[in-house]
Protein backbone atom coordinates (compact mmCIF):
# COMPACT_ATOMS: atom_id res chain seq x y z
CA UNK A 1 0.00 0.00 0.00
CA UNK A 2 2.90 2.45 1.09
CA UNK A 3 4.58 1.56 -2.24
CA UNK A 4 1.48 2.24 -4.49
CA UNK A 5 1.15 5.53 -2.92
CA UNK A 6 4.85 6.58 -2.99
CA UNK A 7 4.31 5.14 -7.08
CA UNK A 8 1.19 7.24 -6.99
CA UNK A 9 3.21 10.74 -5.88
CA UNK A 10 5.84 10.05 -8.42
CA UNK A 11 3.81 9.36 -11.23
CA UNK A 12 2.18 12.81 -10.27
CA UNK A 13 5.58 15.04 -9.87
CA UNK A 14 6.65 13.70 -13.03
CA UNK A 15 3.81 14.52 -14.57
CA UNK A 16 3.80 18.14 -12.91
CA UNK A 17 7.82 18.57 -13.73
CA UNK A 18 6.49 17.53 -17.74
CA UNK A 19 3.94 19.67 -17.80
CA UNK A 20 6.45 22.56 -16.35
CA UNK A 21 9.01 21.54 -18.40
CA UNK A 22 6.97 21.92 -21.11
CA UNK A 23 5.84 25.19 -20.92
CA UNK A 24 9.16 26.50 -19.90
CA UNK A 25 10.50 25.42 -23.02
CA UNK A 26 8.39 26.50 -25.42
CA UNK A 27 7.92 29.67 -23.52
CA UNK A 28 12.01 30.29 -23.33
CA UNK A 29 12.36 29.61 -27.24
CA UNK A 30 9.44 31.91 -28.24
CA UNK A 31 11.11 34.86 -26.15
CA UNK A 32 14.16 33.70 -27.64
CA UNK A 33 13.01 34.38 -31.12
CA UNK A 34 11.26 37.35 -29.70
CA UNK A 35 14.42 39.18 -28.76
CA UNK A 36 16.42 38.13 -31.16
CA UNK A 37 13.82 38.77 -33.98
CA UNK A 38 16.51 41.58 -35.26
CA UNK A 39 19.54 40.03 -34.13
CA UNK A 40 23.23 41.46 -35.58
CA UNK A 41 21.34 44.39 -37.28
CA UNK A 42 23.50 46.99 -38.09
CA UNK A 43 22.24 50.06 -35.25
CA UNK A 44 22.63 53.28 -35.80
CA UNK A 45 22.33 55.58 -32.19
CA UNK A 46 21.21 59.43 -33.61
CA UNK A 47 23.96 61.98 -32.30
CA UNK A 48 22.58 65.08 -30.52
CA UNK A 49 24.07 68.12 -31.68
CA UNK A 50 22.19 70.79 -29.55
CA UNK A 51 18.77 71.43 -29.25
CA UNK A 52 15.82 73.28 -31.27
CA UNK A 53 12.22 74.13 -31.01
CA UNK A 54 9.56 72.92 -32.60
CA UNK A 55 6.60 74.41 -34.31
CA UNK A 56 4.69 73.57 -31.31
CA UNK A 57 6.89 75.80 -29.21
CA UNK A 58 8.43 73.39 -27.52
CA UNK A 59 12.41 72.78 -27.03
CA UNK A 60 13.67 69.69 -28.09
CA UNK A 61 17.24 67.98 -28.01
CA UNK A 62 18.33 67.72 -32.15
CA UNK A 63 19.03 64.07 -33.19
CA UNK A 64 20.60 63.24 -36.05
CA UNK A 65 20.49 59.90 -38.28
CA UNK A 66 22.28 59.19 -41.84
CA UNK A 67 21.35 56.04 -43.74
CA UNK A 68 20.99 54.90 -47.61
CA UNK A 69 18.59 53.76 -49.75
CA UNK A 70 20.42 51.59 -52.61
CA UNK A 71 19.21 49.14 -55.74
CA UNK A 72 21.59 46.23 -54.92
CA UNK A 73 24.75 45.21 -52.80
CA UNK A 74 26.71 46.16 -55.48
CA UNK A 75 25.45 49.96 -55.58
CA UNK A 76 25.67 50.15 -52.02
CA UNK A 77 29.21 48.99 -51.92
CA UNK A 78 29.88 51.27 -54.72
CA UNK A 79 28.71 53.86 -52.27
CA UNK A 80 30.92 52.53 -49.76
CA UNK A 81 27.66 52.03 -47.78
CA UNK A 82 27.00 48.04 -48.03
CA UNK A 83 26.66 46.89 -44.20
CA UNK A 84 22.70 45.19 -44.54
CA UNK A 85 22.89 43.69 -47.95
CA UNK A 86 24.32 40.02 -48.56
CA UNK A 87 26.12 39.41 -51.57
CA UNK A 88 24.35 36.11 -51.19
CA UNK A 89 21.30 38.32 -52.77
CA UNK A 90 22.96 40.47 -55.77
CA UNK A 91 19.87 41.41 -57.36
CA UNK A 92 18.25 42.44 -53.74
CA UNK A 93 17.70 46.29 -52.38
CA UNK A 94 18.43 47.76 -49.00
CA UNK A 95 18.17 50.40 -46.72
CA UNK A 96 21.64 50.70 -45.55
CA UNK A 97 23.88 50.61 -44.10
CA UNK A 98 22.03 50.81 -40.63
CA UNK A 99 18.50 49.11 -40.27
CA UNK A 100 18.02 49.59 -36.28
CA UNK A 101 17.80 52.93 -35.20
CA UNK A 102 17.96 54.03 -31.88
CA UNK A 103 16.80 57.64 -31.01
CA UNK A 104 16.44 59.50 -28.01
CA UNK A 105 13.16 60.12 -26.12
CA UNK A 106 10.85 63.65 -26.77
CA UNK A 107 13.67 64.69 -29.14
CA UNK A 108 13.26 66.13 -32.63
CA UNK A 109 14.88 63.89 -35.13
CA UNK A 110 16.23 64.77 -38.22
CA UNK A 111 17.31 61.81 -41.02
CA UNK A 112 19.02 62.33 -43.97
CA UNK A 113 18.36 59.24 -46.57
CA UNK A 114 20.44 58.82 -49.45
CA UNK A 115 18.42 57.27 -52.27
CA UNK A 116 19.50 55.36 -55.31
CA UNK A 117 16.83 53.29 -56.84
CA UNK A 118 13.96 53.32 -59.18
CA UNK A 119 10.37 53.25 -58.44
CA UNK A 120 7.32 52.10 -59.71
CA UNK A 121 3.58 52.04 -58.63
CA UNK A 122 2.55 51.70 -55.07
CA UNK A 123 -0.12 48.88 -53.98
CA UNK A 124 -1.55 51.77 -51.83
CA UNK A 125 -1.44 55.36 -52.84
CA UNK A 126 -1.98 56.39 -49.09
CA UNK A 127 1.85 55.50 -48.88
CA UNK A 128 2.71 57.96 -51.48
CA UNK A 129 1.97 60.47 -48.26
CA UNK A 130 4.25 62.12 -46.16
CA UNK A 131 2.37 61.44 -42.70
CA UNK A 132 4.18 61.98 -39.27
CA UNK A 133 6.88 64.50 -39.75
CA UNK A 134 7.10 67.90 -38.22
CA UNK A 135 5.05 70.39 -40.73
CA UNK A 136 3.82 67.18 -42.78
CA UNK A 137 6.36 67.54 -45.15
CA UNK A 138 9.94 66.31 -46.34
CA UNK A 139 12.64 67.84 -48.38
CA UNK A 140 13.78 66.32 -51.32
CA UNK A 141 17.19 67.70 -52.62
CA UNK A 142 15.89 70.75 -51.23
CA UNK A 143 12.60 71.72 -51.33
CA UNK A 144 9.41 70.41 -49.67
CA UNK A 145 6.50 68.40 -50.52
CA UNK A 146 4.30 66.43 -49.07
CA UNK A 147 3.49 63.46 -51.53
CA UNK A 148 4.72 61.95 -54.25
CA UNK A 149 2.74 60.44 -57.51
CA UNK A 150 1.69 57.16 -56.21
CA UNK A 151 3.41 55.58 -59.40
CA UNK A 152 6.74 57.36 -59.03
CA UNK A 153 7.55 56.07 -55.50
CA UNK A 154 10.86 54.69 -54.78
CA UNK A 155 10.16 53.02 -51.28
CA UNK A 156 8.64 53.87 -48.28
CA UNK A 157 10.06 54.17 -44.88
CA UNK A 158 7.19 53.73 -42.77
CA UNK A 159 7.41 53.70 -39.14
CA UNK A 160 4.99 52.07 -37.00
CA UNK A 161 4.31 49.84 -33.61
CA UNK A 162 1.87 48.32 -31.46
CA UNK A 163 -0.49 50.43 -30.12
CA UNK A 164 -0.25 49.51 -26.69
CA UNK A 165 -0.64 51.32 -23.53
CA UNK A 166 2.92 51.26 -22.46
CA UNK A 167 4.40 53.08 -24.97
CA UNK A 168 3.70 55.95 -26.80
CA UNK A 169 2.23 55.86 -30.39
CA UNK A 170 5.15 56.77 -33.63
CA UNK A 171 3.82 56.60 -37.11
CA UNK A 172 5.47 57.88 -39.76
CA UNK A 173 5.66 57.74 -43.23
CA UNK A 174 8.12 58.95 -45.68
CA UNK A 175 7.82 57.91 -49.75
CA UNK A 176 11.33 57.40 -51.11
CA UNK A 177 11.43 59.37 -54.93
CA UNK A 178 13.12 57.08 -57.35
CA UNK A 179 15.92 57.96 -59.38
CA UNK A 180 16.07 59.95 -62.36
CA UNK A 181 17.15 58.35 -65.73
CA UNK A 182 20.29 58.45 -66.68
CA UNK A 183 22.35 61.13 -64.16
CA UNK A 184 25.31 60.30 -62.53
CA UNK A 185 26.78 60.88 -59.39
CA UNK A 186 29.57 62.62 -60.64
CA UNK A 187 30.69 62.84 -64.14
CA UNK A 188 32.02 60.31 -65.26
CA UNK A 189 31.21 57.72 -62.76
CA UNK A 190 28.80 54.78 -63.17
CA UNK A 191 26.34 55.40 -60.11
CA UNK A 192 23.03 56.44 -61.40
CA UNK A 193 22.00 60.36 -59.87
CA UNK A 194 20.46 59.83 -56.59
CA UNK A 195 18.45 62.00 -54.24
CA UNK A 196 18.79 63.44 -50.75
CA UNK A 197 15.54 63.64 -48.51
CA UNK A 198 15.12 64.99 -45.31
CA UNK A 199 12.79 64.62 -42.78
CA UNK A 200 12.33 65.18 -38.93
CA UNK A 201 9.53 63.95 -36.48
CA UNK A 202 9.24 64.12 -32.44
CA UNK A 203 9.82 61.03 -30.62
CA UNK A 204 7.23 60.28 -27.60
CA UNK A 205 8.54 58.07 -24.82
CA UNK A 206 10.30 54.91 -24.89
CA UNK A 207 9.36 52.03 -26.79
CA UNK A 208 9.77 49.52 -29.67
CA UNK A 209 9.11 50.22 -33.13
CA UNK A 210 9.51 48.67 -36.74
CA UNK A 211 10.02 50.20 -39.97
CA UNK A 212 8.99 48.62 -43.21
CA UNK A 213 8.65 49.19 -47.02
CA UNK A 214 5.23 49.62 -48.09
CA UNK A 215 6.18 49.32 -51.56
CA UNK A 216 6.30 45.54 -53.03
CA UNK A 217 9.87 45.31 -54.28
CA UNK A 218 10.23 41.72 -53.28
CA UNK A 219 9.88 39.18 -56.36
CA UNK A 220 6.69 37.79 -57.73
CA UNK A 221 6.07 35.72 -54.61
CA UNK A 222 3.01 36.99 -53.02
CA UNK A 223 2.34 39.90 -54.84
CA UNK A 224 5.77 41.49 -54.47
CA UNK A 225 6.33 40.35 -50.96
CA UNK A 226 8.75 37.63 -51.46
CA UNK A 227 12.21 37.73 -51.48
CA UNK A 228 13.25 40.95 -49.79
CA UNK A 229 10.14 41.69 -48.15
CA UNK A 230 9.73 38.58 -46.41
CA UNK A 231 13.29 38.81 -45.08
CA UNK A 232 14.13 41.02 -41.71
CA UNK A 233 16.35 43.67 -42.89
CA UNK A 234 16.91 45.10 -46.25
CA UNK A 235 13.24 46.44 -46.60
CA UNK A 236 12.40 46.24 -42.74
CA UNK A 237 14.38 46.92 -38.86
CA UNK A 238 14.01 48.36 -35.53
CA UNK A 239 13.38 51.56 -34.10
CA UNK A 240 14.47 51.72 -30.35
CA UNK A 241 13.32 55.06 -28.61
CA UNK A 242 15.18 55.45 -25.14
CA UNK B 1 -38.87 -27.84 -12.25
CA UNK B 2 -38.80 -24.27 -14.28
CA UNK B 3 -35.54 -23.92 -16.98
CA UNK B 4 -33.68 -21.14 -17.13
CA UNK B 5 -31.26 -20.30 -19.81
CA UNK B 6 -27.94 -18.02 -19.68
CA UNK B 7 -30.19 -14.87 -20.80
CA UNK B 8 -31.99 -15.05 -18.35
CA UNK B 9 -29.43 -14.72 -15.34
CA UNK B 10 -27.65 -11.79 -17.23
CA UNK B 11 -28.72 -8.15 -15.65
CA UNK B 12 -31.20 -6.10 -16.80
CA UNK B 13 -29.93 -2.74 -18.58
CA UNK B 14 -31.01 -1.19 -15.29
CA UNK B 15 -29.34 -3.03 -13.07
CA UNK B 16 -26.16 -2.45 -15.00
CA UNK B 17 -26.62 1.30 -15.14
CA UNK B 18 -27.27 0.63 -11.55
CA UNK B 19 -23.77 -1.74 -10.75
CA UNK B 20 -21.54 0.72 -13.03
CA UNK B 21 -22.98 3.70 -11.09
CA UNK B 22 -21.81 1.94 -7.75
CA UNK B 23 -18.47 1.71 -8.58
CA UNK B 24 -15.67 3.82 -6.95
CA UNK B 25 -13.91 5.14 -10.22
CA UNK B 26 -17.55 6.21 -11.74
CA UNK B 27 -18.96 8.11 -8.79
CA UNK B 28 -15.63 10.05 -8.41
CA UNK B 29 -15.61 10.79 -11.99
CA UNK B 30 -19.22 12.02 -11.59
CA UNK B 31 -18.16 14.29 -8.58
CA UNK B 32 -15.06 15.71 -10.58
CA UNK B 33 -17.78 16.27 -13.46
CA UNK B 34 -20.06 18.60 -11.45
CA UNK B 35 -16.52 20.11 -10.09
CA UNK B 36 -15.61 21.20 -12.92
CA UNK B 37 -18.82 22.38 -14.20
CA UNK B 38 -19.20 24.94 -11.66
CA UNK B 39 -15.83 25.96 -12.47
CA UNK B 40 -16.48 26.64 -15.70
CA UNK B 41 -19.86 27.98 -15.31
CA UNK B 42 -18.27 30.51 -12.51
CA UNK B 43 -15.65 31.02 -15.13
CA UNK B 44 -17.88 31.63 -17.85
CA UNK B 45 -20.28 33.81 -15.73
CA UNK B 46 -17.96 36.10 -13.79
CA UNK B 47 -14.44 35.65 -14.83
CA UNK B 48 -14.53 35.35 -18.23
CA UNK B 49 -16.36 38.86 -18.72
CA UNK B 50 -13.38 40.93 -17.66
CA UNK B 51 -10.90 39.32 -19.67
CA UNK B 52 -12.56 40.24 -22.60
CA UNK B 53 -12.41 43.35 -24.40
CA UNK B 54 -13.83 46.24 -23.63
CA UNK B 55 -17.65 46.68 -25.10
CA UNK B 56 -17.74 49.74 -27.58
CA UNK B 57 -20.61 48.46 -29.30
CA UNK B 58 -24.23 46.88 -29.44
CA UNK B 59 -22.46 44.18 -31.92
CA UNK B 60 -19.61 43.83 -29.19
CA UNK B 61 -22.18 43.59 -26.54
CA UNK B 62 -23.71 40.66 -29.05
CA UNK B 63 -20.29 38.73 -29.38
CA UNK B 64 -19.52 38.89 -25.90
CA UNK B 65 -22.96 37.64 -24.74
CA UNK B 66 -22.68 34.12 -27.36
CA UNK B 67 -19.19 34.21 -25.83
CA UNK B 68 -20.19 33.81 -21.98
CA UNK B 69 -23.59 31.67 -22.97
CA UNK B 70 -21.90 29.33 -25.22
CA UNK B 71 -19.40 28.79 -21.87
CA UNK B 72 -21.51 27.74 -19.90
CA UNK B 73 -23.69 25.68 -22.24
CA UNK B 74 -20.71 23.62 -23.02
CA UNK B 75 -19.39 23.79 -19.61
CA UNK B 76 -20.94 19.73 -18.52
CA UNK B 77 -19.31 18.53 -21.61
CA UNK B 78 -15.59 20.39 -20.86
CA UNK B 79 -16.46 19.26 -17.09
CA UNK B 80 -17.38 15.58 -17.60
CA UNK B 81 -14.71 15.23 -20.13
CA UNK B 82 -11.75 16.90 -17.76
CA UNK B 83 -12.85 14.64 -15.40
CA UNK B 84 -12.74 11.32 -17.07
CA UNK B 85 -9.37 12.22 -18.01
CA UNK B 86 -8.75 13.53 -13.90
CA UNK B 87 -9.63 10.03 -12.59
CA UNK B 88 -7.87 7.80 -15.70
CA UNK B 89 -4.88 9.62 -14.11
CA UNK B 90 -5.59 9.37 -11.00
CA UNK B 91 -6.06 5.70 -11.23
CA UNK B 92 -3.84 4.67 -13.82
CA UNK B 93 -2.07 1.03 -13.22
CA UNK B 94 1.18 1.41 -12.22
CA UNK B 95 3.78 -0.69 -10.48
CA UNK B 96 5.73 -3.82 -11.90
CA UNK B 97 2.51 -6.24 -11.90
CA UNK B 98 0.15 -6.72 -14.83
CA UNK B 99 -2.89 -5.01 -14.88
CA UNK B 100 -5.95 -6.73 -14.05
CA UNK B 101 -8.41 -8.08 -16.99
CA UNK B 102 -10.71 -5.22 -18.16
CA UNK B 103 -14.24 -5.87 -17.01
CA UNK B 104 -17.41 -6.44 -19.36
CA UNK B 105 -17.65 -4.34 -22.06
CA UNK B 106 -21.04 -1.96 -21.69
CA UNK B 107 -22.89 -2.52 -24.40
CA UNK B 108 -25.05 -0.09 -26.23
CA UNK B 109 -27.81 1.44 -23.55
CA UNK B 110 -31.10 2.53 -25.33
CA UNK B 111 -32.27 5.36 -22.79
CA UNK B 112 -28.65 7.18 -22.07
CA UNK B 113 -28.07 7.33 -26.72
CA UNK B 114 -30.96 8.62 -27.19
CA UNK B 115 -30.42 11.37 -24.23
CA UNK B 116 -26.90 12.21 -25.26
CA UNK B 117 -27.96 12.44 -28.93
CA UNK B 118 -31.03 14.68 -27.91
CA UNK B 119 -28.76 16.68 -25.90
CA UNK B 120 -26.06 17.31 -28.45
CA UNK B 121 -28.84 17.88 -30.93
CA UNK B 122 -30.64 20.56 -28.46
CA UNK B 123 -27.42 22.47 -28.26
CA UNK B 124 -26.58 22.44 -32.01
CA UNK B 125 -30.09 23.57 -32.22
CA UNK B 126 -29.47 26.53 -30.16
CA UNK B 127 -25.74 27.05 -31.72
CA UNK B 128 -27.05 27.79 -34.95
CA UNK B 129 -30.56 29.55 -34.05
CA UNK B 130 -28.70 31.84 -31.55
CA UNK B 131 -26.12 32.43 -34.04
CA UNK B 132 -28.15 33.19 -36.96
CA UNK B 133 -31.09 35.30 -35.09
CA UNK B 134 -27.84 37.78 -33.95
CA UNK B 135 -26.49 37.90 -37.02
CA UNK B 136 -30.13 38.92 -38.65
CA UNK B 137 -30.82 41.18 -35.78
CA UNK B 138 -27.49 42.86 -36.99
CA UNK B 139 -27.73 43.10 -40.38
CA UNK B 140 -31.43 44.36 -40.09
CA UNK B 141 -30.32 47.44 -37.46
CA UNK B 142 -27.21 47.99 -39.82
CA UNK B 143 -29.46 48.11 -42.68
CA UNK B 144 -31.77 50.32 -41.17
CA UNK B 145 -28.86 52.73 -40.36
CA UNK B 146 -26.91 52.24 -43.82
CA UNK B 147 -28.87 55.82 -45.15
CA UNK B 148 -27.22 58.13 -43.00
CA UNK B 149 -23.72 55.91 -42.23
CA UNK B 150 -20.65 57.02 -42.34
CA UNK B 151 -18.53 55.63 -45.10
CA UNK B 152 -14.87 54.64 -44.40
CA UNK B 153 -13.00 52.75 -47.41
CA UNK B 154 -10.33 50.51 -45.05
CA UNK B 155 -7.18 49.30 -46.97
CA UNK B 156 -4.87 46.79 -45.81
CA UNK B 157 -1.58 46.29 -46.94
CA UNK B 158 1.45 44.64 -45.72
CA UNK B 159 1.74 46.24 -43.05
CA UNK B 160 -0.06 49.03 -42.10
CA UNK B 161 -4.13 49.83 -42.21
CA UNK B 162 -5.22 53.34 -44.32
CA UNK B 163 -8.97 54.53 -43.98
CA UNK B 164 -10.03 57.24 -46.77
CA UNK B 165 -13.46 59.02 -45.90
CA UNK B 166 -14.68 59.57 -48.81
CA UNK B 167 -17.66 62.31 -47.97
CA UNK B 168 -15.26 64.22 -45.64
CA UNK B 169 -12.04 64.02 -48.30
CA UNK B 170 -9.71 62.69 -45.94
CA UNK B 171 -6.89 59.55 -45.48
CA UNK B 172 -5.83 58.54 -42.20
CA UNK B 173 -3.46 55.72 -40.86
CA UNK B 174 -5.75 55.79 -37.44
CA UNK B 175 -9.71 55.21 -38.01
CA UNK B 176 -11.64 57.87 -35.56
CA UNK B 177 -15.60 57.72 -35.82
CA UNK B 178 -18.01 60.00 -34.07
CA UNK B 179 -20.10 57.95 -31.45
CA UNK B 180 -23.73 56.83 -32.63
CA UNK B 181 -23.20 57.47 -35.36
CA UNK B 182 -23.83 54.16 -38.02
CA UNK B 183 -20.50 52.85 -39.72
CA UNK B 184 -20.10 51.20 -43.21
CA UNK B 185 -16.76 49.73 -43.60
CA UNK B 186 -15.69 49.36 -46.70
CA UNK B 187 -12.76 47.06 -46.76
CA UNK B 188 -10.48 45.77 -49.67
CA UNK B 189 -6.67 44.60 -49.76
CA UNK B 190 -3.95 46.32 -51.65
CA UNK B 191 -1.78 42.90 -51.58
CA UNK B 192 -2.31 39.70 -49.72
CA UNK B 193 -5.28 38.72 -47.54
CA UNK B 194 -6.02 40.60 -44.49
CA UNK B 195 -8.48 40.70 -41.59
CA UNK B 196 -9.68 43.99 -40.59
CA UNK B 197 -10.60 43.45 -36.72
CA UNK B 198 -10.93 46.59 -34.61
CA UNK B 199 -11.63 44.24 -31.90
CA UNK B 200 -14.05 46.16 -29.41
CA UNK B 201 -16.45 47.23 -32.03
CA UNK B 202 -17.32 43.73 -32.41
CA UNK B 203 -16.45 43.43 -35.97
CA UNK B 204 -13.94 41.24 -38.13
CA UNK B 205 -13.79 40.58 -41.84
CA UNK B 206 -11.89 39.42 -44.57
CA UNK B 207 -10.16 42.21 -46.00
CA UNK B 208 -9.20 40.95 -50.05
CA UNK B 209 -7.55 41.52 -53.01
CA UNK B 210 -9.72 43.60 -55.73
CA UNK B 211 -13.16 42.46 -53.74
CA UNK B 212 -14.74 44.93 -51.93
CA UNK B 213 -16.44 43.56 -48.31
CA UNK B 214 -19.09 45.47 -46.59
CA UNK B 215 -19.36 45.65 -42.74
CA UNK B 216 -21.20 47.65 -40.71
CA UNK B 217 -21.76 48.31 -36.50
CA UNK B 218 -22.57 51.85 -34.36
CA UNK B 219 -20.01 52.60 -32.11
CA UNK B 220 -21.71 53.89 -28.61
CA UNK B 221 -19.10 54.59 -26.22
CA UNK B 222 -15.89 56.72 -26.21
CA UNK B 223 -12.73 55.60 -26.10
CA UNK B 224 -9.71 53.95 -27.71
CA UNK B 225 -9.75 50.85 -29.66
CA UNK B 226 -7.69 48.58 -31.26
CA UNK B 227 -7.86 47.98 -34.74
CA UNK B 228 -5.82 44.69 -35.31
CA UNK B 229 -4.45 42.18 -38.62
CA UNK B 230 -6.56 38.80 -37.78
CA UNK B 231 -4.69 36.71 -40.48
CA UNK B 232 -0.98 36.00 -40.67
CA UNK B 233 0.23 38.13 -43.69
CA UNK B 234 3.76 38.11 -43.62
CA UNK B 235 6.92 39.23 -42.14
CA UNK B 236 5.40 42.37 -40.16
CA UNK B 237 1.67 40.98 -39.47
CA UNK B 238 2.22 41.52 -35.54
CA UNK B 239 2.75 45.06 -36.17
CA UNK B 240 0.01 45.58 -38.77
CA UNK B 241 -2.18 47.22 -35.77
CA UNK B 242 -3.06 51.16 -35.15
CA UNK B 243 -5.13 52.73 -32.76
CA UNK B 244 -8.44 53.88 -33.33
CA UNK B 245 -10.83 56.80 -31.49
CA UNK B 246 -14.24 56.99 -30.77
CA UNK B 247 -15.07 60.41 -30.09
CA UNK B 248 -18.01 63.04 -29.78
CA UNK B 249 -19.57 64.53 -33.04
CA UNK B 250 -17.70 67.58 -32.10
CA UNK B 251 -14.40 66.32 -31.70
CA UNK B 252 -14.97 63.88 -35.33
CA UNK B 253 -15.56 67.17 -36.71
CA UNK B 254 -12.64 68.64 -35.31
CA UNK B 255 -10.26 66.27 -36.52
CA UNK B 256 -12.06 66.49 -39.74
CA UNK B 257 -11.25 70.47 -40.21
CA UNK B 258 -7.42 69.68 -38.92
CA UNK B 259 -6.87 66.96 -41.76
CA UNK B 260 -8.26 69.05 -44.41
CA UNK B 261 -6.23 71.96 -43.04
CA UNK B 262 -3.03 69.69 -43.84
CA UNK B 263 -3.90 68.75 -47.06
CA UNK B 264 -6.70 65.65 -46.12
CA UNK B 265 -3.55 63.28 -44.86
CA UNK B 266 -4.08 62.66 -41.38
CA UNK B 267 -2.34 60.76 -38.69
Amino acid sequence: MASTTASKSKTALGAVVAIALGIAVVAGVGVELHAHSYLNAPTETATINGTITAPDGKSYPHAFITDGLYADPIDSKAHGACATCDGGHPTWPSYGPFTHFVLPAHAYVTVTMHVYDGGEKLNSPYFANVVGTVGGTMNVDGKDVASLAPDGVQHTFTIHGLPTETQDPLFVNIPMPKTGDGGQDQAGSPLPKGHVVTFSFITGGKGNYVWNCEYPCGDTTYQGFGAVMGSQGYMSGKVTVL
Amino acid sequence: MAHHDDQDLLPTPGQRVGTFLKRKDVSQTFVLGIFFTAVFVVLGLWVYPHWMPNVMSKEMQGNEDIMIWFTVISAPIAGVVLAIAMESFINMHRGDTPPPEDGPGIKTHGPVVVIWSAVSVLFTIVAIVWGITEMNTWSSDALAGSNNALVVDVTGSQWNWSFNYPAQGITSHELNLPINQPVEFRVISADVNHSFWPVQLGVKVDANRLSTTIARTTPDKLGVFDVKCAELCGLNHAYMETAGHVESVADFNNWVSQAKATGGTQQ
